[in-house]
Order: C-alpha cells, then sequence, then structure tokens
C-alpha cells in the first residue's frame, strides 16, 4: 500500500520541488543562532528511565525527532519518515576553542593588539589593505589567502601597537587548542573566556584582512559557549538483535560532554575555585574536540571502551568512505540490475541480453494512452509472474492508489484500466537501457543498448563492445540501468547508444570493432581459403540482416563464389578504398568490391585508425557501421564455427632441423656471452660511452641474447606452414606476435628483473646450483628451453621471478594511475564549450578562446582532423572525371571566400591536395564546399563537457602504460623518465624532473663537424677541480695544498690554469708552479687541511654547473634537410645554456618544464607541457588527441603559473566549495569556506551532483519549451 | 646523482637582456594590446571583467621583455597543431 503523508507535509513537499537551490552559503553559528535553533537543552547525562524510556532533557530526549515508527514527532508532529529532525543545545560551563578553527584563531590572537583590539597596521595603511583585501577575495580568491597570511605577519611584527602604542605580546600555540602569552613572568595561558572578551572587541572591518567575513563569522564565534547537538536523524540508535540498544558514536561522545560539563556547573555552584575546575575544564576541551574531530595530533583519540575508535564529525564526512564521496558524490540507484556477462555473437550490436528474472523485477512507468492501452491491458493481466507483464498500477483518479497486482484481481484491473493511469510494466524487449562496466574509465564505459529479454541468468553482449567496456567473460559482471521516461530514452537513444560512440573521443578512430576470432575468421574467409562451397556461401548469405547489395548475391555464381566476394556483399557500392595489410600487401577495394588483398587487423581492428571499418563508419553514418560490424561478426563467427579452428601441442613442435638450428643461435650466442666475460675479466672489454665496465658488460651481454631470441623467433616463424594457427594468428593480428611463437616454440630467452638480468639471490650467484661469481648467460637468468620442450626446474624459477615483477608492476600501477585519473578528473570537469566555442570553467573563467584551438570535437574528427581532405578531393574527382583544370588562382580566389570560417591548416591541406591533384574547376568549387560542410559537422556542440573527455582521454590509457624508466639503449645523456611516472610527474608540476635532460642544438658553423659539436659538449659539461687534477698533495710543513695539473684536460674544457687560480686567489694566497696549483692556508691545521682538500676537488670551475654528463649524436633535421650534430646532456641548465658560445638559443630546450616557465615564460611552458605529455604518449604506443593535451595544459597554465592537477594546485582554486571538499582535505576547505562566507553557487557538475540537481553542461544546459495546443500554426507544423 | 641538482641563478637581468628568448621556438609571439583592441577582447569574451581571462605574470621573462605593464591584455600567436594558427589572450597581473 501507498505509505501515507500528512496533507499539510506533502504539500511542503511538492512545494519544495518547485524550487531549485540557488546558492549555499557556508558560515559559522553565531550562540545565538545556536540557542534559536535549539528546541532541547541537554542537562540530563541519563540515557534512559528505569523503565527504558529516553529521559526528558537527555540527549535522547524525544523533542530531537525521529520518533518510534507508528508515533509523531512532538515537535513538527510528522511521523518518522517525514520529521527532519531537530537540533538542542549545551550550555557549556566553560568557553572551549572549536578546534577546527584553531589556526584561524591563533592567527588572530597575533594580530591583533591585545589592548586596543585593532589590528597591528598602521593608520594610514589599514584602508589600502581593506580594498586591496576586497579585490582579491572577489576576483583572485586563491591570492587572497596568501595576502591575509602576509597581512597578519606584518601585524605580528610590529613592536607597538600603531593605533595605541602598547606593546605587542608574543604568542605560542601548542597544537591542537592551547594558547599562551608571553610575559616577563614566563608563558601565562589564555583561556578561551578571555580570547572570546579580546575577540570581541574587534571591529567589523578588521576582519577581512584575518581572512574572515563579519557576516559569516566573528571571531568570537570561533569560540564555543553553547554547542549544538545535531537531532537524532543524524545519530540513530539501533536496536541489536538481542533486543539491545545501541547508540551511536557521536551519541556516546556528546554523552560524555554532558557529563563532564554537568560536572564543572554542580562544582562551580558549590564553590570551587577556578585551580581546582582546571582538570576538568581540561576534560570538556578535550571532549568538545574529539566529538569534532577524532584524529588530531598529538591527542589521543576517543575510544569505544579501548578498543574501536569513534567515528565523529570529521571521519563521518571525509576519506573514501565519508558523506562526501560515498553518498553524495556517488549514490545508490533504483531500477538497476547486475549480473555476470557472457557473450552472444547473433545479438545486435546495440543490444543486450536480459534475463527474464530481470525483466521481471526491473519496470518501466507507463503512462496509459488511448494508443497502448490494449497492450498494457495484457501486461495487467500477466501479472507480476509471467514475463511481459506488470508488477503495479497507480491510479491518479483515485488518489494514486498504488495496486500490486500479484495479489489483485487483475482481470478487474485490466478492465478498468483508463487513460492517465500509470502502469509498472516489465522491462520488455527494445526498451532503452543503460549498461556499463566498472571501472568506468570514460564515456563509452557506460551505453544505451536495446534490451532483449532472453532466458537464463546472465547478461548477453555482442563481442565487439567488448573494448570499450574492456569486458571479458572470466566471471566479468556488469550493471544495467532501465530508464523510466521517454525524455531520458530519447536522450540515450540519440547520445549514448552503442553505434554513435564507435569512434572514440580519445583519438577519433573507432574503439569498437574487430578483435581476436573475428579478425582470424576474417583472415582465412578473405585469404588463402578464399574459395567456399556454394552450401557455405549461401549459409552465410542467409545470416545477414536487410541485405542491401541483392543484386550481387543474384550474379555471385558468375563472379565465382569466394569469401571475397562474401566480404563485398556487406560494403557499399559507392566504396573505393585501398591500404596496406598487416603483411604490408595491398588491399584494395574498389566500387564496394575487394578486388584483392587479405582482410586482417588492419582493415577490420577495433582501436585503430584509418581502417575500412574508420572509412565505413566515417563516409557512411553510424547506424550503418553499426550494421556491418552485426553482420560482419555474424559472418565471421559462423565461418569460423562451421570451418573449425583450434591448436594444440603438435602445432608448436619445429622439426629437427629446425631446432638444431636454434640450438646453433643459442650455442653462439652463449660462446659470444662468454668471450665477453672474459675479456672484461682480462679488462679489455671495450667500452660503451659513458659505461662503466660492468655496464657495458651487461649492455653488451644484452644484446647478445636478444639477438638470439629474435633471430631463433624469425626461423621458428618463417618455417610455421601458413594453416598452422599460430602463423594464422599473428600474421592476422588477431593475437599474438613473433616473440610470442618464439617463446612457445623456440626458446624463452632472457628473463629480466627492472631491465637487468638476474642479480640476486645468494653472495655473487643467483642459486646455489652455480659456481659463485659466475656472471655467464645460463646463470643470470638466460632461459633456453621453450614452453613446448619445458623448462628445467632452475630456468622456471627464473621464469617466476620475472612474472611476479609483472604482477607487482600491475598492482602498483592501477593504483597509480587510478590516481592520477582521480586528480585530472577533479582539475578538469567543470570546464565546459559554451556557444561561442569558447572553453570557460563553471564560474566563467576562460581557459581557451577556441576548443582545441579549431573548436572541432575529437570524437567527430577523423582521427584529429575535422576532415580527411585526400579522400574528399578522391571522392568528388571520381564523381567529376573531366572539367577544365583549375589554376592555383581559381583555388587561392575560391578559398579566401570561406575566409576564416575554416581553420589555417584545413585551408592549406586543401590548396596542397587539389593542386597536387591537379584538380578540376568542379572538382575544386564541390571539395571547398563539402570542406566547410564538414567541418562545420565536426565542430563541437556548445555546452559540451570537453573537460571530463579530457581528464578520461589521458586518464584512461594511463593503465596501459609501463611503470618504469626505459634504458635508452645504454645512452646515460637519453635515458630520461618515461611512461606513467613521467606523466605524473609533469602533471603534479614537481619543481624538477627526476631525470632532468637537455637537447642543445648548435649554431650552423659548429653544427656540421663532431669535432666542433664535441669541443662544446665538453666546454658546456660542468668541470670541478678534480677532472683536471692528476695528484693532489698536503704539503703539512707549508700549510698548504699542492694539486697537479692536467693541462690537456684543462685544454679541452677550455679554460687555462691561471683561470683555475684566479677562481681560487679571491679568497686564498695562490701560485702556479711546475705544473702545480698551490693554494696556501696557514691557518689551518692537517684535519683543516685534508678537509679542504676534498672540499676544493668538488669546486666547480667550468662550464655550465648542472650539465653532468654530455653525448654528441648525428640527427637528421626535417626543416634543414641534412644531418646535424646534436648534443644530449644529462642535468639541465637552461638559461646559461641558451647563452653559452655556439649553441643555438631558439631551438635548444630541456625537460625542465619549471626552468622553460622561469627563463622562457608561461607560454613556452604550456607548449612544453603539451610536448612532454605527447612525447611520452606516443613513446607508449598511445593515441591521444591533441585537443585533449591542450586543455590539460591551457588549465594547468591559465592563472600565469603552472598549477599541478591536484589538491595545491587547480582544484584548490576551484570556485564550488563542495567541489573542493568532495576531492581531498575535505574539512580544511569546509573550514576556510565557513570562516570566509564563502557561497557556493552550483555552476559545476560535481556540486550538482552533490545536491541532486541537473549538471548544467550538455543537454543539461538548455531547456526545451513546446507549444501545447492554442496555437494552429504549430499544430499545422506538426501535421506536415 | 643525477636528480635533484639545481641551481638557479638568480642575477638580476635589466628588460633589454630578455631578448634572445623572444626568439626561441617554444616562445609564440606576444602582442600588447592597444586600448581600444583590449576593451573589444574584455568585452566580446569575458563580457566587461578583464578577470575572467587568462593571466600571464608581471614577473614573466616575456612581459618583461616587450616591456608589459599590469593590466595589459597581450595577445598570442601560437602555432597550432590543429588550427595552423591560433590567438590566445593573457591579462597580465602582478
Amino acid at each position: 500500500m501507498s505509505v501515507s503523508v500528512p496533507r499539510e507535509l506533502k504539500s511542503l513537499m511538492e512545494e519544495a520541488k518547485k524550487y531549485k537551490i540557488d546558492r549555499i552559503e557556508f558560515g559559522v553559528l553565531s550562540p545565538q543562532i545556536i540557542r534559536k535553533m535549539s528546541v532541547v537543552e541537554v542537562t540530563n547525562e541519563l540515557y534512559h528511565d528505569e523503565i527504558g524510556a529516553p529521559m526528558a532533557n537527555s540527549i535522547l530526549d524525544p523533542r530531537f525527532g525521529a520518533p518510534e515508527p507508528g508515533s509523531y514527532c512532538p515537535i513538527c508532529g510528522n511521523d518518522r519518515d517525514h520529521c527532519p529532525g531537530h537540533f538542542g543545545h549545551i550550555e557549556l560551563a566553560f568557553p572551549v576553542v572549536n578546534v577546527l578553527f584553531a589556526e584561524y584563531v591563533y592567527n588572530i590572537l597575533r594580530g591583533v593588539c591585545h589592548s586596543c583590539g585593532r589590528i597591528k597596521i598602521d593608520p594610514d595603511k589599514i584602508e589600502l589593505y581593506i580594498s586591496r583585501a576586497r579585490f582579491l577575495k572577489e576576483k583572485m580568491p586563491d591570492r587572497y589567502k596568501k595576502f591575509v597570511k602576509k597581512v597578519v605577519k606584518e601585524a605580528y611584527s610590529q613592536q607597538v601597537c600603531p593605533h595605541c602604542g602598547s606593546q605587542n605580546i608574543r604568542i605560542k600555540w601548542e597544537k591542537p587548542y592551547k594558547y599562551y602569552r608571553e610575559t616577563p613572568q614566563g608563558q601565562v595561558e589564555m583561556v578561551p573566556s578571555e580570547i572570546r572578551e579580546l575577540f570581541e572587541r574587534i571591529p567589523d572591518e578588521d576582519l577581512i584582512l584575518y581572512g574572515l567575513d563579519k557576516e559569516a563569522a566573528r571571531p568570537e564565534w570561533l569560540i564555543f559557549t553553547v554547542l549544538p547537538v545535531p537531532p537524532l536523524t543524524v545519530r540513530p540508535s539501533i536496536q541489536l538483535e538481542t533486543g539491545e540498544r545501541s547508540e551511536d558514536d557521536l551519541t556516546h561522545k556528546l554523552a560524555d560532554i554532558v557529563k563532564i560539563n554537568n560536572k564543572i556547573h554542580r562544582d562551580k555552584a558549590a564553590g570551587s575555585v577556578a585551580m581546582a575546575l582546571k582538570n576538568d575544564y581540561d576534560a570538556l576541551q578535550l571532549h568538545v574536540a574529539t566529538y569534532l574531530n577524532n584524529e588530531l595530533p598529538g591527542i589521543p583519540p576517543s575510544t569505544h571502551r579501548g578498543t574501536r575508535r569513534l567515528k565523529t564529525l570529521a571521519q563521518r564526512l571525509s576519506g573514501k568512505d565519508g558523506r562526501f564521496r560515498n553518498n553524495l558524490v556517488g549514490k545508490r540507484v533504483d531500477f538497476s540490475a547486475r549480473t555476470v556477462i557472457s557473450p552472444d555473437s547473433n545479438l545486435n550490436i546495440n543490444e543486450v541480453g536480459v534475463p527474464v528474472d530481470v525483466a521481471k523485477k526491473l519496470t518501466v512507468r507507463t503512462i496509459v494512452t488511448p494508443y497502448n492501452i490494449e497492450k498494457l491491458r495484457k501486461y495487467v493481466l500477466n501479472g507480476p509472474d509471467v514475463h511481459p507483464g506488470a508488477n503495479y498500477v497507480i491510479k491518479p483518479s483515485k488518489g494514486g492508489i498504488r495496486l500490486y497486482l500479484k495479489y489483485a484481481n487483475r482481470e478487474f484491473v485490466a478492465n478498468s484500466l483508463e487513460v492517465g493511469d500509470i502502469v509498472e510494466r516489465h522491462l520488455d524487449d527494445g526498451d532503452i537501457v543503460l549498461f556499463n562496466r566498472q571501472p568506468s574509465l570514460h564515456r563509452m564505459s557506460i551505453m544505451a543498448h536495446v534490451a532483449r529479454i532472453l532466458p537464463y541468468r546472465t547478461f548477453r553482449l555482442h563481442l565487439t563492445v567488448c573494448p570499450p567496456y574492456n569486458a571479458d567473460f572470466d566471471g566479468d559482471e556488469m550493471n544495467m540501468h532501465a530508464l523510466q521516461n521517454d525524455e531520458a530514452s530519447a536522450e540515450a537513444l540519440t547520445l549514448m547508444l552503442v553505434q554513435n560512440q564507435i569512434i572514440s573521443p580519445r583519438y577519433g578512430a573507432p574503439i569498437i570493432g574487430f578483435g581476436k576470432d573475428h579478425i582470424t575468421s576474417a583472415f582465412l574467409l578473405t585469404g588463402y581459403e578464399s574459395t567456399i562451397s556454394r552450401d557455405l556461401f549461401y549459409t552465410l548469405v542467409s545470416l545477414v540482416d536487410d541485405i542491401r547489395k541483392f543484386n550481387l548475391v543474384t550474379k555471385a555464381e558468375s563472379l565465382g563464389l569466394s569469401g571475397k566476394l562474401l566480404f563485398s556483399l556487406l560494403l557499399p557500392e559507392t566504396f573505393t578504398y585501398s591500404l596496406k595489410s598487416k603483411l604490408d600487401e595491398d588491399v584494395i577495394i574498389k566500387r564496394g568490391m575487394l578486388i584483392d588483398g587479405i582482410i586482417d587487423k588492419k582493415s577490420i581492428g577495433a582501436e585503430e585508425a584509418d581502417t575500412v571499418l574508420h572509412r565505413l563508419v566515417r563516409e557512411y553514418g553510424n547506424d550503418f557501421g553499426g550494421w556491418f560490424i552485426t553482420n560482419l561478426a555474424r559472418i565471421l563467427d559462423n565461418y569460423l564455427a562451421r570451418r573449425g579452428f583450434s591448436i594444440g601441442v603438435h602445432h608448436l613442435k619445429l622439426s629437427d632441423e629446425v631446432i638444431a638450428k636454434i640450438r646453433e643461435i643459442e650455442d653462439e650466442a652463449i660462446k659470444l656471452v662468454d668471450e665477453a666475460i672474459e675479456k672484461y675479466k682480462r679488462g679489455e672489454l671495450e667500452l660503451i660511452k659513458g659505461l662503466s665496465a660492468e655496464e657495458s658488460l651487461e649492455q653488451k651481454i644484452h644484446e647478445i641474447l636478444a639477438h638470439a631470441r629474435t633471430e631463433a623467433g624469425r626461423i621458428a616463424l618463417e618455417v610455421l606452414s601458413r594453416d598452422n594457427p599460430l602463423y594464422v594468428m599473428t600474421a592476422s593480428g588477431a593475437r599474438g606476435q613473433e616473440i610470442n611463437v618464439a617463446q612457445l616454440t623456440a626458446l624463452l630467452g632472457q628473463q629480466t628483473i627492472r631491465g637487468k638480468r638476474i642479480m640476486r639471490g645468494y653472495e655473487n650467484r643467483t642459486l646455489s646450483t652455480f659456481k659463485e661469481g659466475d656472471m655467464g648467460a645460463r646463470a643470470r637468468g638466460f632461459v633456453s628451453s621453450s614452453f613446448f620442450s619445458g623448462l628445467t626446474p632452475v630456468e622456471f624459477f627464473f621464469h617466476s621471478m620475472g612474472g611476479r615483477e609483472g604482477l607487482m608492476d600491475t598492482a602498483v600501477k592501477t593504483q597509480q594511475s587510478g590516481y592520477l585519473y582521480r586528480r585530472l578528473a577533479y582539475s578538469l570537469d567543470h570546464l565546459r564549450v559554451d556557444h561561442d566555442f569558447v572553453v570557460r570553467t563553471s564560474d566563467g573563467k576562460i581557459v581557451q578562446f577556441v576548443y582545441g584551438e579549431d573548436s572541432v570535437d575529437p570524437a567527430r574528427s577523423d582521427h584529429g582532423r575535422p576532415v580527411n581532405v585526400v579522400r574528399l578531393v578522391e571522392s568528388i574527382s571520381l564523381l567529376y572525371p573531366k572539367g577544365e583544370k583549375a589554376s592555383e588562382k581559381f583555388i587561392d580566389r575560391l578559398l579566401n571566400k570561406v575566409g576564416d570560417e575554416i581553420p589555417i591548416s584545413l585551408k592549406e591541406e586543401l590548396r596542397e591536395t587539389l593542386i597536387k591533384k591537379k584538380a578540376s574547376k568542379k572538382v575544386v568549387t564541390e571539395a571547398i564546399r563539402q570542406a566547410v560542410i564538414n567541418y562545420r559537422k565536426a565542430r563541437v556542440d556548445p555546452g559540451a563537457a570537453v573537460g571530463i573527455v579530457a581528464a578520461q582521454s589521458i586518464g584512461e590509457p594511463g593503465t596501459q602504460m609501463t611503470l618504469r624508466t626505459f634504458h635508452y639503449a645504454g645512452v646515460k645523456e637519453k635515458d630520461v623518465t618515461i611512461g606513467l611516472p613521467r606523466i605524473i610527474e609533469i602533471v603534479d608540476a614537481k619543481q624538477s624532473p627526476s631525470t632532468p635532460r637537455m637537447t642543445i642544438y648548435l649554431k650552423e658553423e659548429y653544427r656540421k663537424s663532431q669535432e666542433m659539436a664535441e669541443k662544446i659538449a665538453n666546454r658546456l659539461k660542468s668541470t670541478l677541480l678534480r677532472d683536471v687534477v692528476t695528484e693532489s698533495i698536503i704539503d703539512i710543513v707549508n700549510k698548504a695544498l699542492m694539486f697537479r695539473l692536467d693541462y690537456e684536460a684543462i685544454e679541452s674544457v677550455g679554460i687555462t690554469d691561471e683561470k683555475i687560480r684566479k677562481i681560487f686567489s679571491r679568497r686564498y694566497s695562490t701560485e702556479l708552479r711546475d705544473g702545480f696549483l698551490v693554494i696556501r692556508l696557514p691557518n689551518k691545521d692537517v684535519e683543516g687541511l685534508k678537509k679542504a682538500s676534498e672540499r676544493f676537488l668538488k669546486r666547480h670551475i667550468a662550464g655550465v654547473s648542472g650539465i653532468i654528463r654530455v653525448t654528441v649524436e648525428k640527427v637528421y633535421n626535417d626543416e634543414l634537410g641534412e644531418e646535424e650534430w646534436v648534443i644530449y646532456t644529462a642535468g639541465s641548465s637552461l638559461k646559461d645554456v641558451l647563452q653559452f658560445e655556439g649553441v643555438d638559443p631558439t631551438r635548444t630546450t630541456t625537460n625542465d618544464i619549471f626552468e622553460i616557465y622561469r627563463v622562457l615564460g608561461i607560454e613556452a611552458a604550456r607548449a612544453a607541457i603539451i610536448n612532454e605529455i605527447k612525447a611520452v604518449m606516443e613513446e607508449q604506443g598511445l593515441d591521444v588527441d591533441y585537443r585533449h593535451v591542450m586543455l590539460l595544459a591551457d588549465m594547468m597554465t591559465r592563472d600565469g603559473v603552472i598549477r599541478q592537477a591536484g589538491r595545491y594546485g587547480i582544484v584548490a582554486v576551484r570556485d564550488s566549495v563542495l567541489a573542493k571538499a568532495a576531492f581531498e582535505i575535505t574539512i580544511p576547505v569546509l573550514v576556510d569556506a565557513s570562516v570566509s562566507g564563502e557561497k557556493d553557487y552550483l555552476r559545476g557538475p560535481t556540486e550538482n551532483i552533490i545536491v541532486g540537481s541537473r549538471i548544467p553542461s550538455g543537454t543539461g544546459s538548455v531547456e526545451i519549451y513546446m507549444e501545447v495546443g492554442g496555437n494552429d500554426k504549430s499544430s499545422d507544423d506538426k501535421k506536415a | 646523482m643525477l636528480t635533484g641538482e639545481k641551481k638557479k641563478s638568480k642575477s638580476k637581468s635589466k628588460p633589454s637582456d630578455f631578448g634572445y628568448i623572444l626568439k626561441h621556438r617554444l616562445v609564440p609571439e606576444h602582442i600588447i594590446l592597444s586600448e581600444e583592441e583590449k576593451r573589444e577582447v574584455i568585452e566580446k569574451y569575458a563580457g566587461g571583467d578583464p578577470y575572467k581571462l587568462p593571466y600571464i605574470m608581471s614577473s614573466d621573462p616575456v612581459v618583461q621583455a616587450i616591456g608589459a605593464k599590469p593590466g595589459d591584455v597581450i595577445k598570442i600567436i601560437r602555432k597550432s597543431p590543429t588550427a595552423g594558427v591560433s590567438i590566445y589572450y593573457r591579462l597580465v597581473v602582478k
């Protein structure tokens, strides 16, 4: 039965629904307000009386609200479900500090004059400061906080008060809540009552200089005199199974406070002296402090009978399980289902198989209309237990009565069904539902599907939608949400339907596409087995829904029945395309016919750009794309199932001759390794530049063994027959690469830990089977068995070591990338594109003047470009093959006419392509016209939430990045931090990178020869005295240090001995004698001389300090069209290097972003952030659109300084208090907001989720109005 | 050790010393807007409130090099990987 709501309250609730929350104001409660709010003063420290009823004036007083079920609230008269609860209060016997505000109290105590109550700022300056503070508070809130700090510091540094001339008093703050005043007699505690009195004298106008707002927080309110007691709804008691009552942690804490407070009241009344009350007063302060925050540093947390820590107010709000993250930003929902998923290749890609059991529980509220009344009657008759049935009928005409159909007379209900009734019918075929798999890392993690009710108990989905969900079927579960109204369904259908998500906004290419079996099947079908039987051919044709090329089917016999023809059946007749297959053969499609080539991953694979699939989806639309994927998948699945495809151990067996060959390679490699080790031991090993002997040896061994494995792999792959499944899978790109084949059939190769051979274990050996000091291949983890032959115990052990490292990395990586993603999301989620294509934050600050600089939506782009010019010109040329050739002038004139409607880069590309193609006038006109149209279509929708998409596009690939640094072929100067750690470093805005590196380009006259480059490199390198000294002597007799100089070294770094002497001559008496630098230190003893010698040797004497290592390399320069010598360095010092003789100051860069910021400014820093992030992504083989990276960089540099994407950077300057509180450091955010009277205008997404209202971006940023009846004209329009 | 070695050269350079940085590849062209252009930009993009624009510090080396003052709006002509050329504005703040 329906819940009965008291009439009055219901109308109030209805009334409230009409209003939107405009803003939330934060502030501190004054004692007056606390008392005014209170309905009960708590004076009774007991909970219950003898019969177990809550005592009056206790903390369980019924007036706190939330009565027992069935009873009514004594204050508001509502029942339990509708009484909001009411506050009470405790009159404190002594004022106590509100610990949360302790730091503010401290700052005020320091800034205020203890005699006159004014801030100790010169009266002449005070006006200026106040107006500056007002300005900053409004326009640059983050600067305001810094300004306050500065002002308070200035006030505190005054010797005497500029207003009354009294002496400054030094204040000591003993965290968390004690304050002392320093007097000539020693430290004297300032009790809260004293502080309160002082604070009361502070004039309103001074408050802004302390960071306080006069309306929101008078300073004396930071000290409690009366404590509010929250209603029972906030701290409900629970009934244990034993019948015992258990009270909430807050209730316990409040009870402690009441107890001690009553004791003080009693003792005071009995006339105890203040000193005697001191202990009790301290206890009261402690209880109030822990009531607010039970994790205060330096204070033992309150516990529940010495065991569990109490969860008090601060703990309730903060952290992952706190109110914000657990209940406000993440909410539980109705109308959802969750179960295991399994594949079903008979479904359409946009369908989801829903178990009947789920369909019978999940209902859709349907309003009865004349059009659906018959259908709904049937549903009603079926009732809750038969599938297309209904569970409830609601009759608004009968006062909203809600009938449960299980026990109702269904025939009667069905017959009395009338228009306007609401039927809660079962979910049925064709309903739109949302389908989701966690973690929801990008927007394709939630897509709209069409429900298909099926037997059994799992959700069924199409295999090609696995990549966007990142789903497999090893036990994965997914969630489904049934949409409840037509508006939601319509929106989901247009925006979220699977085929409308085929193109990923991360890189502008299909994320939905074929994988594994489908690719194998396509490879076989269109490849060497291409001819197929009649029977099979027509069987497969019959699988296609809604076949579009019947004429081709009729002609099939004459064309020859083949897999290629079958594939062609699905291609549009106008489609022409060619590309290179994975085996680097041509794939040619002409007018919808696959003429030549084998279809493989490059043609139809998921997560690949410029495939056949990509072209089809782009050029024939998402719906066609969906149809193509569904039907091709069906053909491919059936073909493979009928043909059969399996793999067994016999496929891994190589012939004896091949094995012998591989053994030969292996033996050769091991021999080479042994030789290298011998050489190393004899000290004859040729060193690799910049590496020690050991490092050189390891490097060498690595190379030898890696070569052996690739060689073996190559041979193994070569001999595989073309019908070997290993070959089929690797060649088609379905699964596995050369290395996997090599490991299965030939040999596993070197096992590594941290990119090195296995070194750990016993002393000088890895395992006790090896001799001590054995550095040979096998003793350090080289595995010469294959998975087929099986591993020896020792090999197995090494292999497990490598495997374990992989597992550990994955565990760490998921955490790190998860946190990176969270930070990016909170830094960017409040950005959106406005109607003028300007990207603004939710409070209107401009981030980009044109989104992505060309206003193109990556999801509508062709792999980043708005228009695929080459394709466009090609297809138009086919339509208009003849015609007068257009002159360059003609092209330019037309392009000029377009003006700045399309971006310059697009214009240039058009111009170049049209000229190159020698296009006709007609083609030129048409191409330019269509380019403009296509560009317009590719632009973002106003209101688009581009920020969160950018965060997703950078955060989601984080899980796929490597964790460790990569050793760049042993060249240390190029060995930089890459992968996830580097991205985190950049996004964190770390002051200096963990591996600072420079790329130094040279001026024309120096870059041509290695000699010149090396000369400059050597001069750049930071040289210490040590580097040019061959011997150092301590002359004890003459009290001097003598350093024998290496003149060759001195010359190579480009200085002279005299210069070195001068460095030291400034402070010491020096001399150059017989090739020695002599420094006299007459006042030092032997120890002092030794120490000085050490110090001097480390003295920087030449080069650029900070440049630790240098190397030169010949690099091809695209722009110059020639090779040049470039210097790479470890260590970085941009400013000095740029001004160094011979260095090209226009191209030389560093990977230290802050250094670029300091030397070249914020714009250069922005460019550097983009380049660095892009470089890491590219190196990792991850495709991320430029626009996402640019948006992040623009946001990080928006305020003219580099801000990290995190709690002290971008998030800290967000305007919404709620969004900040939901991110991290919840309590300080709320405290600052209260004290300074911040207001949250609920303009961003997070805030609106928290308060439960619609997010003002995307479709939420517009309203749709429709005229209903009345106007004749509009109804005419509808008919037409 | 390669890490953490950092020495800031804190020599006070005169504005003219910054000239060379303007030629660096990473530094796009910065132009100080005239009063009228400035008003137009603020009106068009920021609805009259200059503080809605992105900022650039008055201590920024490029600002020093071109001699912009707090309150100026700087037009930045960036090379864009997507659009070819792109315009950005920043308000000079202290």
